[in-house]
Order: structure tokens, then C-alpha cells, then sequence
């Protein structure tokens, strides 16, 4: 079995009284959909921020292709295509300026491709960043996520107040990514109608403890009543006692 | 009624601008209360009052050095902020054409005469009660009478001019930058050219009072325009040119490498703000050269010598701004993911900031270094300058004299980058009780240093038990800086941030600087008074070496929380 693309072991993170993850394991085999899903405030970011090297573990191991994404950020991060919730791209530059930016840090940066996705994400080069809609930096986003055909995509919220037409562009690249053999993508939802739709396996986090994580379809067989097979929203309310999407405004 | 019970009844829209301006910029205020406080503390225990030296002919001309460095700057310095924080000129693009009000606020059920008026009147009252208490605490107890009313109406006026101007929409990207300065350098001219024709107060305050409500309407229709979401667009205009524009090299080549794209982010995100505001700064400082009777050596001289300071003090105030990672976030210095994720490690990010800082302050000095001989060439002052670089000249030769312009030159030139780049570790860290820490240190320091020097300059023995005490102070810093450099090197070499090779080159290098320095000072003042020792503690203390090294330490620790 090959090496795992990412390997969590009994990490835990407290922001001052909080605790935002407790001892979380995971482990994410190549060239698969993983849909960590959760309610805002659940510690998805968080983890991905560890992934990312942008939280140093407090107790606990990340791993990221087998390296230490705080002690060896280049080696992680230019292997890894991040698309985030925040959506902070330079409101100043413009998009052809975005586009040729970002393609200096890649060696694997497609111009090829990177022109493509701009068409069909109908992005004017010259158009400031300051001045697109959401959804079009989100598409921005995406595109310099996906020119460089990186072996892992990490999604944080990626279509979170958008609508549904840049929704599929952002599954459509979750699909385009796996099509390219050994590819992996990381995908974080609180609408989990979108995950169910693409992900092979699903890890669900409440209150910063994993409650659930396993192959997709296991999931489904597992809680599958007589002939009728639960949806992954139902199956969250059963394991965590609300949905998702609700969850975090009755925590607030 | 608590403090915190009356802000949470607040129902008032003019409270609750008031309560956002004194919320957001806390710390502002409080540094303009606590330099009060501790500067009259200071006098009343130390010296015996600013005024007491000073002769009772002061007029606007005769401005000592100490009273310029207890009360003209940091009153300029607090002003500046002030034009900022009540124009919104700290948040917005000031090269856009979009108004820089907040959009925020249009919504608010409030009518655009309160959005306008309010802001205004705060920043009016504020300006004009600084430049009061000031002028009244720089001549207490003396008794000097000096004017009150029209320098109070001609800040306020100022302010009113700056907020209409900022917050007006523009047809063109840039204009507002060059409207305001005509502007507001008219306005100066004016008051400069009435105060040399010795005009009376009451004419002044006739000529001054009017400004106010002028701008305030303005700033009305502006914030009216805005709010509707005007904003004209003279680009078509323009289209022609910028079609000839496109056909001129672009640089849409891909970047040869990761480091070069990042020092162009840099250059974009930070490296103009120190040449636009020296360049508008620049005007206002040369037109001195241009009024009658300035003509005198020491006046050209004191001219010369601001603007010539002006780049690297305008560093100082542009460094933490600098060593933000994204300006946009006005309050935040967290690092912003899209940066953080750069497959870059943070020494590489922290070059690139240090070749911005290097491109910025060239750029500054080439602006500088235009303009003083421009102005000289058409003031007519030029024959004042020659005669006493002739004087200097005859009186140590035209190699020293040579050698002395050029390292003055030098010498501001990397001043100005030093003052950039080296509190860039406090700002990188993210951590806000650091930030607070350091400019509360360099606070403190600024309001006791100068009565430090008054009580060292009032007393002989002070002065030789600090002569000779010298060569163990300036040890016991060089100590203390080294081993600092020490402890930074050792972290940077087990977090892996620098490799071992790019450490010792980083060493060799200093020790190189530092020796030719230790080399050109032994040169220039070589003489039996002066240990050599010395001039070394000295080149090891002048050149930067442990602030700047904590920098990339500094990012990790802000990068990798």
C-alpha cells in the first residue's frame, strides 16, 4: 500500500479555552475524494489550516506526503493546489496578473491550461480582483488552484454563498482533478448534499472529535434502513443530533 | 451611569461616529494623551517649561531644535494621523476613483448631512484642540502672546479640504492624489504669503473662517455622489493613449523565478508609499526656498535640511505599514492565508520585502535628489549652496569634501532603508501585545530622551562622567547586540529557515561592512582624541544585523501559529 498523501496522528489545538481539535487521527490513502464535513465552528478549517502548515501542532503529528508542512513549507505547499474559505486574493492585482503571479511558484504551472479555465470560467484578464463578483473570485480562486495540476486539492468551503452555477465549476474541478490518475482532493463542506455527490470517503468532525469517518458508500450501507438508504445529511443528524448546516447557528 | 452601560444605551448616529472613530483608533488617541501627560510631567520636573529659553520675540521663524523636537513634531506627526484617521484615509485606496467614505456607512439610516457633518466636526474640533493645547503648553510659563484663533481655523480648514477631497469620486485613477496636493498646496501658499506680508490676525480669521462650511459642503455632495454610487468614468477619454500605452513593453513574460514574482507583490503591495507621500510632502517643503527674504544661508540651509530628513522620517511612519502582510487589513497583522501558502520559505519572503525596501527608498532618493536642484535652480538659491560647499571645500579639501557629500548621501540613503526594514520583526510576529509593547517602548523613549539631553547638556560633570563612561556603554550595547545575533542565528540554523552556508555568508558579510566602515571613519576623523576602538564599537553598532536577522524568525512564528 502507498505511502498516505496525508497523515494526521492525535492532534489537538485549544485557542484559549477552547478546544478546537481534540486528538484527531486521520489518514488519506492517494488518488481519492475525502469529504470532511461538519458544522461551522466544527474544526474543519482548523485541521486543514494544520494540513497546510499554517497551525503548528500543539500535541501530535501532520504529515503531508510524509513531511512536516512547518519544518518543510516549499516541499508541501507547491505540491498542493488551496482554494481558501476566506477567498483573500489581492483585490489590487488584475486577473491576468493574478494568473502570472501565481504561475512563478509552480514549475509544473500549465499557460495552456490556465487560458482554458479563464475562458471557461469567463474571467476578463484585465478585470481587478477588487471589482468580481463572489463568485468570480471564487472562480479565480479555483483556476490558480488547478493550473498546475497539483497532486493534492484542498477545498475549504468552496462554495459557501454561492450560487449554483459556480457550485458545479467547483465540482466539476474536484472531478477534474481526480481524472488525472493518483490525484487527491480535500474537500470541506457544511452543505453536504455537494459532498454525498463527489466524495469517496467522508470523515464527519463535530466540536473538534472525528464521530465518523469511512468509505461513502459503507457509510450509506451502514445506516441503510430496510431498503431505504439515508442521505449523508440524515446520517449526520443520527451520529452528531442536528444537521449541519443548522448546527452552528443553535451553538451561537 | 458607567462608561460601558452609556455606550450600549447609545441611540445617537453622532454617538455612535464618535464611538467608532475613538474604538478603531484607541491607541492612537491614547498615545496623543499619554506624550501629553508624560510631556508635562517631564517639564514640570525636569526643565522648567519649554518657553523659559526661549526669547520673547518668538515668532513662527524662530524655532529652536528643542522646541521643535518636544512640540513642532510630534504635533506634525499627531496631525498627520489625525488628516488619516478622520478622512478615512487609512482604510481606502487613495488612487482610486471610487470616494474613499466607507461604503459601509451609506446604508445606515442616517442623512448624508450626518454622514458628512459629523465626521468632520470631530476631526475639526480635535485638529484645532491639539494645535491649542500645543501652542499654549510650548509657551506656558513665559507668557508669550502668540496667535490662537487663525493657525486653530487654518488646521481645521486643512482637515475639512483633505476629508471633501478624499471622500469626492474621480473620473480618473490617481487624480484625487494630485487634486488634494493642488489643493491643499494653494491653500498653504496663500497662508505663507499673507503671513509674509505680515497680514493682521482678524483678516487672516476673516480669510480662513469661510473654508470650513465651503469644504463641508463639498464633502456633502461628495458623500451624496458617492452614496448613489456615482462615479464618473473620463477613461474612454483616455482610451486612445491607452491603446499606445499597451503597445510599449509590459513585462507579461512569465517571472524567471518565485523570488522575483514576490518581490514585484512587494513593490505593488508597499513600495510606493514611501515616494508618493515624500512626493507630496516634497512641495510643501521646497516652496520655503520660494518666499522673499528666505534667501539667507541658514534658511536655505534649514530648508535643505528637511527635505532632506523628510525620507527617512517619513520611513519611520511608513514602516509599520510595511511590515504588515496585507495593508488591506486595517487592524489584523495576521498573515493573510493567500500569502502564507506561498510554496516559499519565509527567508525568501523576507528578501523580497528587503529588495522592495531597497527599490523604495532608491526611488525616494532619485524624487529627492530631482527636486532639491530643481527648486535651487528656480528659487535662485543655488550661488547660497555653492558658496558653502566652496567654504567646506577650502577649509579641508575638495577629496574630503567630496567624500563627506557622498557618505551624507549614502548615509541618509541607507538610514532610510534601515528605518523601513528594521522593526520589520515586530510587525511579521502577528502578535499584538508585541506591536503595542514596542510602540509604547519607542514612545517612552521619545518623550524622555529629549529631557535626558537637556539635563546631560545643563551639567559638566554629567557630561565628563558620560565621556567617560562611553567606551563601557557602547560595549555593553555591541554586547548585547551581538549576543542577541547569536541567539537569532542558532534558532535560525535549527529551525532550518536559513542553511548553514547562507548564515555564514550573512556573517561574512556584515564583518566585511562593518571593517570598511570601521575603515572610512578612521579615515575621515583620524586624530589622537578619538580611540580607534571606538570608531569600531561604533561601525558594529551602525550597521544592522540582529533586528534584521529576527525577521524571518519573526514570519515563521507568525506563519506557522
Amino acid at each position: 500500500m502507498s505511502e498516505p498523501v496525508i497523515s494526521v496522528s492525535e492532534l489537538s489545538r485549544r485557542f484559549g479555552d477552547k478546544t478546537a481539535l481534540a486528538s484527531v487521527s486521520l489518514s488519506m490513502p492517494r488518488g481519492a475524494v475525502y469529504g470532511l464535513v461538519g458544522a461551522n465552528g466544527a474544526g474543519k478549517t482548523t485541521l486543514i489550516r494544520h494540513i497546510l502548515g499554517l497551525l503548528r501542532a500543539e500535541s501530535g503529528s501532520v504529515r503531508v506526503f510524509g513531511l512536516d508542512p512547518v519544518a518543510d513549507p516549499v516541499a508541501v505547499l507547491s505540491r498542493i493546489g488551496y482554494l481558501s474559505e476566506e477567498n483573500d486574493l489581492p483585490g489590487w492585482m488584475r486577473v491576468d496578473e493574478l494568473i502570472r503571479y501565481t504561475g512563478a511558484f509552480y514549475p509544473a504551472w500549465d499557460d495552456g491550461y490556465a487560458e482554458e479555465l479563464r475562458h471557461k470560467f469567463d474571467l476578463d484578464p484585465s478585470a481587478k480582483i477588487q471589482n468580481l463578483s463572489k463568485g468570480q473570485k471564487a472562480r479565480a480562486g479555483l483556476l490558480i488552484a488547478l493550473a498546475y495540476r497539483p497532486e493534492l486539492l484542498v477545498l475549504d468551503e468552496p462554495s459557501s454563498g454561492l450560487d449554483p452555477i459556480v457550485r458545479r465549476d467547483i465540482l466539476g474541478a474536484v472531478i477534474r482533478t481526480i481524472a488525472h490518475e493518483g490525484r487527491t482532493v480535500l474537500f470541506s463542506s457544511h452543505l453536504l448534499d455537494e459532498v454525498e455527490q463527489v466524495a469517496d470517503h467522508v470523515t464527519m468532525i463535530h466540536q473538534g472529535k472525528i464521530v465518523l469517518s469511512a468509505p461513502l458508500d459503507e457509510i450509506k450501507r451502514s445506516h441503510r434502513v430496510g431498503e431505504r438508504v439515508p442521505t449523508l445529511d440524515e446520517i449526520f443528524v443520527a451520529q452528531v443530533g442536528m444537521p449541519a448546516a443548522d448546527s452552528s447557528l443553535r451553538s451561537e | 451611569m458607567t462608561m460601558r452601560s452609556h455606550w450600549s444605551d447609545m441611540r445617537s448616529p453622532a454617538l455612535a461616529i464618535a464611538w467608532e472613530f475613538g474604538r478603531r483608533h484607541r491607541w492612537g488617541f491614547a498615545a496623543l494623551a499619554g506624550y501629553s501627560l508624560l510631556l508635562g510631567m517631564t517639564d514640570l520636573l525636569i526643565v522648567a517649561g519649554p518657553a523659559a529659553s526661549m526669547d520673547p520675540s518668538w515668532d513662527l521663524v524662530e524655532i529652536t531644535p528643542r522646541f521643535a523636537a518636544k512640540v513642532v513634531v510630534p504635533v506634525s506627526i499627531f496631525t498627520y494621523y489625525f488628516l488619516a484617521v478622520f478622512s478615512f484615509g487609512l482604510t481606502g485606496d487613495l488612487a482610486a476613483r471610487q470616494s474613499m467614505y466607507p461604503a459601509r456607512l451609506f446604508t445606515l439610516p442616517v442623512t448624508t448631512d450626518a454622514l458628512a457633518g459629523w465626521p468632520m466636526l470631530y476631526g475639526a474640533a480635535t485638529l484645532a484642540g491639539l494645535f491649542m493645547a500645543a501652542t499654549r503648553f510650548a509657551v506656558w510659563p513665559s507668557g508669550v502672546d502668540i496667535p490662537l484663533v487663525w493657525p486653530a481655523l487654518f488646521v481645521a480648514a486643512t482637515l475639512a479640504w483633505t476629508q471633501a477631497l478624499m471622500w469626492l469620486s474621480y473620473g480618473l485613477p490617481g487624480l484625487r492624489v494630485i487634486v488634494t496636493v493642488l489643493w491643499l498646496a494653494t491653500i498653504d501658499a496663500v497662508v505663507f504669503t499673507a503671513l509674509e506680508r505680515k497680514v493682521s490676525e482678524s483678516v487672516m480669521i476673516a480669510a480662513l473662517a469661510p473654508q470650513v462650511p465651503l469644504a463641508y459642503l463639498c464633502a456633502r455632495f461628495a458623500v451624496a455622489r458617492a452614496r448613489r454610487g456615482d462615479v464618473p468614468d473620463w477613461r474612454p477619454a483616455f482610451a486612445r493613449l491607452a491603446r499606445l500605452a499597451a503597445l510599449l513593453p509590459q513585462g507579461r513574460d512569465r517571472f524567471p523565478s518565485a523570488a522575483r514574482a514576490q518581490s514585484w507583490f512587494e513593490w505593488r503591495v508597499h513600495g510606493k508609499s514611501l515616494p508618493g507621500w515624500v512626493g507630496v510632502l516634497l512641495p510643501f517643503e521646497l516652496v520655503f526656498l520660494f518666499v522673499a527674504g528666505n534667501e539667507t544661508p541658514s534658511l536655505v540651509a534649514y530648508t535643505l535640511c528637511g527635505v532632506l530628513l523628510t525620507p527617512p522620517l517619513v520611513a519611520a511612519f511608513a514602516a509599520p505599514r510595511v511590515r504588515k502582510s496585507s495593508p488591506q487589513l486595517s487592524d489584523g497583522y495576521a498573515i493573510t492565508p493567500f500569502t502564507a501558502t506561498r510554496p516559499l520559505t519565509s527567508a525568501v519572503l523576507i528578501a523580497a520585502k528587503l529588495q522592495m525596501a531597497m527599490w523604495s527608498t532608491l526611488a525616494t532618493w532619485l524624487l529627492v535628489l530631482v527636486a532639491i536642484p530643481s527648486a535651487l535652480t528656480l528659487s535662485g538659491t543655488w550661488t547660497v549652496v555653492i558658496e558653502r560647499v566652496r567654504e567646506l571645500s577650502d577649509a579641508i579639501g575638495p577629496p574630503r569634501t567630496a567624500v563627506i557629500g557622498l557618505l551624507a548621501v549614502s548615509g541618509l540613503v541607507v538610514w532610510t532603508w534601515k528605518q523601513l526594514v528594521q522593526s520589520l520583526y515586530v510587525g511579521l510576529s502577528g502578535r499584538e501585545w508585541l506591536i503595542r509593547l514596542s510602540t509604547g517602548l519607542t514612545l517612552t523613549v521619545l518623550i524622555f530622551i529629549e529631557p535626558i539631553i537637556a539635563w546631560v547638556r545643563a551639567s559638566d560633570a554629567v557630561r565628563v562622567a558620560l565621556w567617560n563612561a562611553m567606551p563601557w556603554i557602547l560595549a555593553g550595547l555591541v554586547c548585547a547586540k551581538v549576543s542577541a545575533a547569536s541567539w537569532i542565528a542558532a534558532r535560525l540554523q535549527s529551525s532550518r529557515l536559513l542553511s548553514d552556508r547562507a548564515l555564514v555568508t550573512g556573517a561574512a558579510s556584515w564583518v566585511v561592512v562593518v571593517l570598511a566602515l570601521y575603515a572610512l571613519f578612521g579615515w575621515l576623523v583620524s586624530g589622537p582624541l578619538i580611540p580607534r576602538y571606538f570608531l569600531l564599537l561604533l561601525a558594529i553598532l551602525a550597521v544592522p544585523l540582529a533586528r534584521l536577522s529576527a525577521a524571518p524568525l519573526a514570519l515563521a512564528w507568525n506563519r506557522h501559529r
